[in-house]
This record gives C-alpha cells, sequence and structure tokens, in this order.
C-alpha cells in the first residue's frame, strides 16, 4: 500500500508539529500582528485616496483579500528552501536520499504534517474572524468548494517553485540569499502582498503570464466570488493545473539533473 | 556463500576548485577558477560474502566514505562497477535503499522531536515492512537491549549513547542484507561500546545481516571483524584476516620491563645495547619491541638480565592497533 507511507509521515510531521506548544502560540500571535498592521495601512491608503473604492475594490475588499492571503501564506509556506538547504549544508541529505523514496514525494509528505496544523491554528481561525467581522461580506457556497480545488494546486505549483529554489542550493551552498529573494518575488508577483488589481497595467498583463498569480490570486479570486458560474473558475482553475504540470516537471527535471551532477562532482 | 556485494575496479574523481588566498585571492576567484582533479578512490576492488563483518579501515580522508556513498548509491563511480545484491546502486537507488540499512555515528535518521516508537513505526511504513516482521524485529530487540525505557521517549531527550543504539536498531527495522556502521561508537563510554558491540554481533549472527564497520577504535574491530580492509590514499592496501596482518607485520612482541634505578635513563642504555629493538618508557615500564623473527626474547631477556637489575616483566603480543598505525604511518612496503 503506497498511500499508507505517505500518510505515515503526514501523521508524524502533525505529532512532531504538536510537540512546540510555544511555537505555535507565537505563530497565532504574529499573524494577529502582521494582520494589525495591514488593516491600519490600507485603511489610510483608502482614507488618503478619498474614494471609496480604489482599482474596482472597496477597502472591505482588500482587507478580506489580504487579510486571506496572509493566512493562506501561513499555510503554504513550507519552508522546503530552508530544509533542503540546510539538508545539503550539513550532509544530511544522504540519509534522505537512501531512503526508498523519491526525494521529492519524501520531502513533501514530511511537511504536509504541518499543513494540517496549520491549517487549523491560522486559516480556518482567520477564515471565521474575517466571515464574522464583515457580516457576510465572504460568500458561502458552491465557490469553497473550487477555492478548495484551487488552493490543492496552488500548494503543488508553491511546492515546485520551492523544491526548484532548493535544488539551486546543490550549486551554491548558500541558502539565505536565495531564499529571500524567492520570497519577496513569490509573494509580490503572486498578489500575496498587494492585490494584482492595484498593479499598473504593464505589469498586470506581465504577472498574469507568470506562474505566480496562481498561487495567491487565483484562489482568493474564486474565493471572494459569490456563487461563481463553473465557466468563470474553469479557466481560472484549467490555467492553474497548467502550471502545477509545468513546474512539477520543471522541478522533477531540474533535481534529476542536478542530483546527476552530485553524483558525479561531489557532495 | 553467495556474494552479496561486489566491487570492480572503481575509481572515484572530484573534480576541486583551486581557491586563491586571501581577499584579493577571493575576488579573483569569483572570475576565474582552475579546477583539478582529486581521486578519492583509486582502482579498489573486493567481494563481501552475506553474513561477513568488515572492518573498513583507513586514516581521516582516506576515501572509506566515498566508497560507502557509491556501495549506497549516492555517489556514481568515476570508473568501474559495483553491484549490491545484483544491481548497480545508482542507477536504481530506491531498490537499493530496501537492502541496505545505515549508521552515520554523527548523524541521526530518527525523527528529533518523536519518541523512537514512533520513529519506528514511521520506518515500517517507509520501508513498507509487514506487521508480522516487524513485530518479530521488535522482540528479538527486547530480548538484546533494555528497549522499553527508550521506546517512549523523545530522540532529542537522549543520551549518545541511547541514540546511536536506537539509530543501530532503526538501521536494521527493515531486515537489510547490508548494513554500514560509519563509527557507530565515536564519543561513546567504555560499556556503552560494549553493549553496542554485542548489539552488532547478535543482529548479525541472528540475522545474517552483512555489516561494513568504519571506525577508529580497534576494539570494535577486534570485538567483532574477522576480516579488515583498510585503504589509504583511495589505495587498497590490505585485505584479509587480522591474524594474517599480524604475521605480516613479522613476529612482533612487546617485552615490558621495570629496572632498578631511573626508568628514562635506564631505557637509553638499553637502547643502547640492543641497536636492532626501538625502545620507549613511561612512568611505569621500559618497552622493548623485539622482532622475533631476528631475535628471541627470551636471549634479549638474558643479555639485560646481565647488567640490569629486572625487578618485573610483562610479555605483550603486538596490539592490531599498533600494526594499523604501522601502516597509516609507513605503509605496506
Amino acid at each position: 500500500m503506497k498511500l499508507k507511507r505517505y500518510l505515515a509521515l503526514t501523521r508524524a510531521g502533525i505529532i512532531e508539529s504538536l510537540q512546540y506548544r510555544i511555537a505555535m502560540i507565537v505563530m497565532v500571535i504574529g499573524n494577529l500582528l502582521y494582520l494589525t498592521l495591514v488593516y491600519f495601512l490600507w485603511k489610510s491608503i483608502y482614507a488618503s485616496s478619498g474614494t471609496d473604492i480604489v482599482n474596482g475594490m472597496t477597502f472591505t475588499d482588500t482587507l478580506i483579500y489580504l487579510v486571506l492571503a496572509t493566512a493562506l501564506f501561513h499555510f503554504m509556506e513550507m519552508y522546503t528552501v530552508w530544509e533542503i538547504g540546510r539538508n545539503i549544508q550539513t550532509g544530511k541529505i544522504v540519509l534522505d536520499l537512501i531512503k526508498p523514496m523519491e526525494y521529492r514525494r519524501y520531502l513533501f509528505w514530511s511537511y504536509s504534517g504541518s499543513f494540517a496544523v496549520q491549517f487549523f491554528t491560522t486559516f480556518l481561525p482567520t477564515f471565521i474572524i474575517v466571515a464574522v467581522l464583515t457580516h457576510g461580506a465572504v460568500p458561502i457556497g458552491i465557490n469553497l468548494v473550487w477555492f478548495v480545488i484551487s488552493v490543492a494546486i496552488a500548494v503543488t505549483i508553491n511546492y515546485s517553485i520551492d523544491f526548484i529554489v532548493g535544488t539551486i542550493c546543490l550549486y551554491t551552498e548558500s541558502i539565505w540569499g536565495i531564499n529571500i529573494m524567492k520570497q519577496v518575488i513569490v509573494l509580490l508577483l503572486s498578489g500575496a502582498t498587494i492585490p494584482l488589481a492595484f498593479f499598473p497595467e504593464e505589469l498586470h498583463r506581465i504577472v498574469e503570464c507568470l506562474p505566480f498569480q496562481s498561487i495567491y490570486n487565483a484562489p482568493l479570486t474564486i474565493l471572494l466570488k459569490a456563487d461563481p458560474a463553473p465557466a468563470e473558475v474553469l479557466p481560472v482553475i484549467g490555467v492553474q493545473l497548467a502550471w502545477a504540470v509545468v513546474m512539477t516537471a520543471a522541478g522533477c527535471l531540474f533535481w534529476k539533473c542536478s542530483l546527476r551532477q552530485i553524483t558525479v562532482n561531489g557532495g | 556463500m553467495e556474494n552479496i556485494i561486489q566491487i570492480r575496479n572503481i575509481t572515484k574523481e572530484f573534480r576541486v576548485p583551486d581557491r586563491r588566498d586571501g581577499l584579493m585571492g577571493s575576488i579573483r576567484d569569483l572570475f576565474s577558477r582552475s579546477y583539478h582533479t582529486l581521486r578519492a578512490v583509486d582502482d579498489i576492488s573486493m567481494d563481501i560474502a552475506q553474513g561477513e563483518i568488515i572492518g573498513y579501515l583507513g586514516p581521516n580522508g582516506a576515501g572509506k566514505s566515498t566508497t560507502i556513498k557509491m556501495m549506497t548509491g549516492v555517489l556514481e563511480p568515476t570508473s568501474g562497477e559495483i553491484l549490491v545484491n545484483g544491481c548497480a546502486p545508482y542507477r536504481n537507488r530506491t531498490r537499493n535503499a530496501q537492502n541496505i540499512g545505515v549508521v552515520f555515528g554523527q548523524r541521526s535518521q530518527l525523527w528529533w522531536s518523536l519518541p523512537l516508537i514512533e520513529s519506528f513505526r514511521l520506518l515500517r511504513d517507509i520501508y513498507m515492512i509487514p506487521d508480522a516482521q516487524y513485530n518479530e524485529m521488535l522482540e528479538l530487540y527486547s530480548s538484546l537491549v533494555d528497549i522499553g525505557p527508550l521506546l517512549h521517549k523523545p530522540v532529542r531527550q537522549m543520551s549518545l549513547g541511547q541514540r546511536t543504539l536506537s539509530d543501530i536498531l532503526a538501521a536494521f527495522l527493515h531486515d537489510p542484507k547490508i548494513v554500514f556502521l560509519d563509527e557507530p561508537t565515536i564519543g561513546l563510554d567504555v560499556s556503552m561500546k560494549s553493549k553496542i558491540r554485542t548489539l552488532i554481533y547478535e543482529l548479525n549472527r541472528k540475522k545474517n545481516t552483512t555489516v561494513i564497520l568504519t571506525t577508529h577504535d580497534m576494539g570494535d574491530v577486534d570485538a567483532l571483524c574477522e576480516r579488515i580492509v583498510i585503504i589509504d590514499h583511495g589505495k587498497m592496501l590490505y585485505d584479509n584476516d587480522i591474524e594474517h596482518l599480524k604475521k605480516y607485520f613479522g613476529a612482533y612482541r612487546t617485552l615490558k620491563l621495570r629496572v632498578k634505578g631511573c626508568l628514562s635513563e635506564q631505557a637509553e642504555s638499553i637502547a643502547a645495547e640492543l641497536p636492532g629493538c626501538p625502545v620507549t618508557s613511561d612512568d611505569n615500564w621500559i618497552s622493548v619491541l623485539v622482532n622475533e623473527d631476528k631475535q628471541k626474547v627470551v636471549s634479549v631477556l638474558s643479555q639485560l638480565q646481565t647488567s640490569y637489575d629486572i625487578r618485573d616483566m610483562q610479555l605483550e603480543e603486538i596490539s592490531s592497533e599498533e600494526v594499523i598505525k604501522r601502516i597509516y604511518e609507513g605503509g605496506v612496503s
């Protein structure tokens, strides 16, 4: 039973993250602090603009979007790059490579447990708070189902990007700079820090052609649509799926070549 | 007996950048780099039978780890061929993984914050060990070591000895055909070392597992290995049992004496009297290394008896440690 070995890793990940109570509390508090900051920042942006609607989004729209983007970020962030980098530096990667599992999958499933925990500690509470505070500004209906599907694909794309960046560490043997660069690029171009509607026209068009918007912008747009028709949603999910396939394939291929590189040149 | 590992003339070369010194050197390195080729493993061949315990020895940087990494499939040999259980490890890494277990004395494969039993359960699922076999293994473990108190202890709270013990158990859990132990007794106290040696010995005997043991502790070798392989500078120096090694080095014995008077002064004069034998002294003993092919210990003793007042004496076989040290320092010629 192949699935069992993956679920075993998930289970261990859940138990492992539950061991660290303080870390979990700190994460919840940090999340709340960031949300407060976002609230006041955008409140003043809207106040100084003089209108209620900026770039087609009301203050409530923007706030819901950003708050949920943050929640989604906490949920999806896997620190894969750190993990791969650290494993390479300390040489622990050798131990992972001699597991009877593909490294890419092994790492993903090792992290899936903390996914599950973070979903319940950050995403769900934030979602409920937002839904209650905005008195039903978040539509609840068929969009939630589409949202879950969309997030699942987003997780795949996000992991693939992380894995590709992590693989670069095989060559550079340093992590910090690369990881920071990746984080800034992904968060900005995916619409996690600023909604894509606020981007200048040309940049918006470029971003539409990149994989990053499929990570945050796509699921959040779906979530905030009340009762969307399949014709509205399917193209978005189609694009996501295409990126998921492309990025996964690219990640696998890059890893395969790179691993050959280490096995040929030393590790 | 069937050979579980066959190694034919493997060589491994690395391309190493030549680094320049100093700040200017580092800046120049950014723009142009030259490389040289380092041959870490040089034309090694051996056959290892199922169930053997092999001591794989060599000074630091001799190429031991590189060879082991090639056998586990992490590295690909530059030339030559390795077959582990009939297939090339670097081409079938995940399949090969099912047949091998590895312990690196310096690192742990266990889940740091989980109790040991959870790591075992995970390994059971990862290696897809059938329940019956898993339970049988746990029973065997509890008959060999006092595993009860360890099972529910998080790995991060374990002492180094407990952790190493647990790592060894984890490596044998899926009943692999071969287990690689890389310095398993490093940093452990005497009683833990002996516990671990007994455990390795018992597991090898009960499961007929081939064990390849790298170590710098000759106690491990004396306790476990019938056969030793020594490499240095990537070249194989020796491959045979440990008894042969001693003979190979001549019939050396150490004669230890306590004589009247200041030991270090007396040692000097004994050295002058016996030009063929190296003499050393410490606080308690004067040690004379005698090659019995050239001169009998008894004749040395009677010669010394005439001019010195001998209070006490001991006769020692040359230790494997001494033999290995001589090989590392002088090479076999």
